[in-house]
């Protein structure tokens, strides 16, 4: 992690390059960054030449084995889904919630146990739809408040802007559920040197991505074919249907995922993470099985916490098969592999990988 | 009872210059006044607006300057005596109206007062009116001091009357806005009743009502050359005469005696400047040979006079003008002392003796011991500060490149660091909108970047309707921000037709901004600035729209609401101010830069202004620490 730089060299190196993610890890730290949508930007020139927001951002250098030391206590050993403890199959034991959730319902499950067992006091998770189609991250106090928040969404909103904001108001019990570059900027945080509120997250529940999409570049898209306040959910079906489906009050309408495609966020193309590796639990859906979720536990909270919320029967598991776990690994390759091919192709430097400090080991895999 | 209302004739009273014409208006028995307020001319109004239910006078803010006199002049053609005030701009705004106002003729006394700013204090440009007068064949009186600008008034009815035309009476900001003696007149009887008869028709006849208008010119010619505005002061056979009109009266006798040049100079002052009273000065140039034309802005006397010289060359001989034209005197900036005692000084070779070269240097020192040095920002509490933050907000998050095109009021000053330097175009009244509608007309020309037009309430009403009309018929891509703030706050809160009070503080019926915009069929919000992200978000969401989209950011201007509430007292909890660290690298003090938070260089974290603070709260909105509070609040 290398300090000495600040919000100009953010604007620079990350948002003038189209590499922000939107995690918001930046947004609501101090009065000059801002975030609406998912766009992000440096108002005004705070004069610093070293800050927090370059620290925290996780497209600014990132040592993946430096990391995984703060977060695991370790260095990893696989390199396709980063450190975990176990991996199985799960879903929720309540079947309402497994109906409202798309696919298991694990996340909703988990976050209403954690909350009502008061593991946590808040949860920062994200709700699909606010109006317009855009996410809006969100702080809950009771676990009825989850309800709304059950569904996929496939534009990133800046969740840690919103966790930034809770924790600037004292709230130090935090669970937040993230996105793989949500939560390597909350580790980075939790990592840094800078004073931060982040330390009050005490759980991280990761969930599976592959890609997020521009809010601008598809609601426009979108808002040609359909009133988007007229939009209810979004779904991608498992393949090989490779449609996008988008439920409104006016019927579905099918979207060829090629299509869609073209909104994909410039950074998801660098993202290097497909399983929040740095979370305590991550949870993604299996492929080809409705109604069960793939679950990786990866850290010792983690697995205690799991424990606590099996035994309450929160939750029910079962192992994941081999053939599918394998596939999961070459999933989860060939994101990495493809996100290093993007930053050569980008900056035309073999060596240096952009933000990602890779151990010599780890590079030799994908390089 | 205050001296405008004052029954004492032959009293003497100090009175404001622009309270002065008021007080001409009532002894001419002014029966009406409708006008738009502007620096320097709206204490015109204001002054009649507060005597009217004691002389019977009808006083109104009206909504522009053209709708202003036009008001006026019906009152006119109904046989009253009416007044219509405006500053420099006003008039261009009149210009239509007044160039058929004078073929078609008027009835009883009209009055235009035109109020220029010389050096533009308050204005967006430095103009000349007198050119109107010239332009339209209209009498033009300019007063030189408080009891010509009373006298010149009162006259001004009975010429405007008599003549059948309006009368344009010329005053700056130097006499409308000092004071001075002023012996009262006799107060009049009123007694007109209302009624219109005849025709008034500018058109049909131009021609012919155009050569009428020359005769009632020659008229007033006439009239001119026996008028006590009109007179020499100095030696019987001075071979140098100073030739002025307006405040370069005073700052003539001044420069004179300064020099010490009293039996050598004379002075030949005209108080009717248009059109030139010419027996009058050709009898008192006669034997002269030299002039110097004293007077301030334009070379309109100097040009005139240099026509009269020619037409009667053969009378007057050769006669040398010293003025702008020679470079004696700058056709532009306020005029005074120190300038006419230079162009005597060159033209005569008097030696001046220097003034000490530091004096300048030490004057501003000792006028910043006691004055903090600050750019020209707006008010502590000022909804403005925080709408053009939320706009500079969006127009970065939206990373287009965006602008905004800006128009006249006081948040004009947002072209500078008050405003973020966002302001990219300042024109005239409505010139912001106008601006704008075309620039979101340019997208065929790969132009893609948003621009926002702000436009302040009383501005809105004023000039910009009509452009938003046109964004909207064209489907202009524009986005137009009306800072709403109650009022029209430059010159001091006059009421406009969204306030709901009139001129006398009466209660009034409103014309919503925003009825405006949904009757023309334009999308409307309406927020509060202070609700700074929410204020963010929705016009980032707008810059993200196509066509026309006016935005409201209504808060009543905190000068309004604080003379209604008591304020809150806000401070800064030094234990959580941040400071210079990251993570506010005091925002507040250097960046937000209201003038209510200062640096408090001891402990090197903010602190509050409590003598200029008006509470109105929004740093502690912004504040990433939560240490600016209010005492007394639980935290
Ligand atoms: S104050 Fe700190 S966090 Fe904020 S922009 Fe400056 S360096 Fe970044
Ligand atoms: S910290 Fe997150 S929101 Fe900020 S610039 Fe980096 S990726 Fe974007
Ligand atoms: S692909 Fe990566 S960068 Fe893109 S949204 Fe997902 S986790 Fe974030
Ligand atoms: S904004 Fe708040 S934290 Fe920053 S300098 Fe001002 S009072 Fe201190």
């Amino acid at each position: 992690m290398e300090a000495g730089k600040g919000s100009a060299d953010l604007e620079q190196e990350v948002l003038g390059q189209s590499l922000c993610t939107s995690c918001g890890a930046c947004v609501n730290i101090c009065p000059y960054i801002k975030v609406v949508r998912d766009r992000v930007a440096v108002i005004e020139p705070c004069g610093l030449t070293e800050g927090k927001c370059y620290d925290f951002c996780p497209r600014t250098p990132t040592d993946i084995a430096a990391l995984d030391k703060s977060v695991f206590g370790k260095t990893r050993s696989d390199f396709s889904l980063g450190p975990y403890i176990s991996i199985e199959m799960a879903q929720a034991k309540d079947s309402e919630i497994r109906c409202r959730a798309q696919y298991g319902g694990v996340i909703s499950a988990l976050m209403k146990y954690a909350l009502d067992a008061g593991e946590i006091k808040n949860a920062v998770l994200t709700r699909p739809f606010d109006g317009a189609m855009m996410p809006a991250s969100v702080v809950v106090e009771e676990s009825r408040q989850l309800e709304e928040c059950a569904g996929s969404n496939y534009v990133s909103s800046a969740t840690l802007a919103r966790m930034n904001e809770a924790t600037r108001q004292g709230k130090n019990s935090i669970g937040l559920v993230g996105i793989p570059c949500q939560v390597m900027a909350l580790r980075k945080m939790q990592a840094s040197r800078h004073d931060t509120g982040a330390k009050g997250v005490k759980l991280v529940i990761g969930l599976f991505c592959t890609w997020a999409l521009s809010y601008k570049g598809f609601s426009e898209f979108l808002k040609k074919k359909v009133d988007l306040s007229q939009v209810r959910r979004i779904d991608i079906p498992p393949p090989p249907a490779n449609v996008m489906v988008v439920e409104t009050t006016a019927g579905d309408i099918r979207l060829s995922l090629d299509e869609v495609r073209k909104f994909i966020k410039p950074t998801c193309s660098v993202c290097y993470d497909m399983t929040s590796e740095f979370a305590d639990v991550s949870v993604g859906m299996v492929e080809g099985v409705e109604d069960w979720n793939t679950f990786i536990v990866r850290t010792p909270a983690g697995e205690n916490f799991i424990d606590k919320a099996k035994k309450a029967g929160v939750i029910n598991t079962k192992p994941l098969e081999e053939t599918r776990l394998e596939h999961l690994k070459q999933a989860s390759s060939i994101k990495k592999k493809r996100a290093v091919d993007a930053i050569q192709k980008r900056t035309n430097d073999k060596k240096n990988l952009l933000y990602l400090r890779l151990s010599a080991q780890e590079k030799k895999k994908f390089l | 009872m205050g001296t405008l209302e004052l029954d004492k004739p032959g009293k003497t009273v100090l009175m404001m210059g622009d309270e002065a014409i008021a007080r001409g208006a009532i002894e001419a028995g002014v029966d009406f006044c409708a006008s738009y307020p502007g620096t320097p001319a709206t204490e015109v109004p204001e002054s009649l607006a507060r005597v009217s239910e004691h002389f019977g006078i009808y006083a109104e803010w009206s909504t522009n300057e053209i709708v202003a006199f036009e008001a006026a002049t019906a009152a006119s053609l109904a046989g009253l005596r009416a007044l219509v005030a405006m500053k420099q701009n006003g008039v261009n705004v009149c210009a239509d109206f007044l160039m058929t106002v004078n073929l078609a003729g008027i009835n009883g006394g009209l009055v235009l007062v035109a109020g220029d700013d010389p050096s533009a204090i308050s204005s967006s440009n430095e103009q000349d009116s007198r050119s109107y007068a010239r332009y339209a064949d209209l009498p033009l009186l300019e007063p030189a001091d408080f009891q010509e600008a009373k006298d010149m008034t009162k006259w001004a009815f009975e010429l405007s009357e008599k003549l059948g035309l309006p009368c344009i009476l010329r005053s700056v900001t130097r006499l409308s806005h000092s004071r001075g003696n002023v012996k009262l007149g006799v107060l009049p009887e009123k007694t007109r009743k209302a009624k219109f008869e005849g025709v008034y028709i500018s058109g049909a006849f131009a021609a012919a009502q155009h050569a009428a208008l020359h005769q009632k010119l020659e008229q007033a010619r006439e009239e001119f050359e026996t008028s006590p505005f009109n007179f020499y002061v100095g030696p019987k056979k001075a071979k140098f005469v100073i030739v002025t009109s307006g405040t370069g009266w005073l700052y003539s006798r001044e420069a004179v005696a300064a020099l010490g040049l009293e039996a050598k100079v004379g002075i030949l002052k005209i108080g009717t400047t248009w059109p030139l009273p010419e027996k009058f000065i050709v009898d008192h140039l006669k034997n002269v040979a030299e002039i110097l034309i004293a007077e301030e802005v334009d070379p309109f006397l100097e040009q005139n006079i240099k026509i009269l010289l020619a037409e009667q060359a053969k009378t007057l001989g050769p006669i040398e003008v010293y003025g702008s034209k020679s470079g004696h005197r700058p056709a532009y900036g306020e005029m005074n002392q120190d300038k006419v005692v230079q162009a005597l000084a060159s033209i005569r070779g008097l030696q001046l003796k220097a003034r000490d070269e530091k004096y300048i240097e030490q004057a501003k020192e000792l006028a910043l011991t006691y004055i903090p040095p600050r750019m020209p920002t707006f008010c502590t509490g000022c909804p403005h500060r925080a709408s053009l933050w939320a706009i500079k907000s969006a127009l970065k998050l939206d990373g287009r490149d965006g602008f905004v095109t800006g128009d006249i009021g006081c948040y004009a000053i947002g072209a500078g660091p008050a405003g973020y330097f966002q302001i990219k175009t300042i024109h005239c009244m409505g010139g912001g909108i106008g601006l704008a509608n075309g620039f979101g007309k340019l997208d065929r020309f790969a132009f893609n970047q948003p621009v926002i037009a702000v436009c302040g309430d009383s501005t809105f009403y004023h000039a910009a309707i009509p452009a938003l009309i046109n964004a909207q018929v064209h489907n202009s891509n524009v986005l137009m921000v009306v800072l709403d703030n109650g009022g029209t706050a430059m010159t001091g809160f006059q009421p406009h037709p969204g306030s709901g009070f009139d001129a006398l503080g009466r209660s009034a019926p409103t014309v919503e901004i925003e009825n405006i915009c949904r009757g023309i069929g334009v999308e409307v919000r309406v927020r509060d600035p202070f609700e700074i992200s929410q204020a963010v978000q929705e016009l980032y969401d707008m810059l993200q729209e196509d066509g026309p989209r006016v935005m409201v950011f209504r808060r009543r201007c905190f000068r309004i609401e604080a003379k209604e509430k008591l304020q809150k007292k806000y401070y800064v909890d030094q234990t959580r101010c941040i400071g210079d660290d990251c993570g506010c690298a005091r925002f507040c003090s250097r960046v937000f830069n209201c003038p209510g938070i200062i640096w408090d260089q001891e402990a090197q974290k903010a602190k509050i202004d409590e003598v200029v603070c008006t509470g109105c709260g929004v740093c502690a909105t912004l504040c990433p620490g939560g240490a600016i509070k209010v005492r007394g609040a639980a935290s």
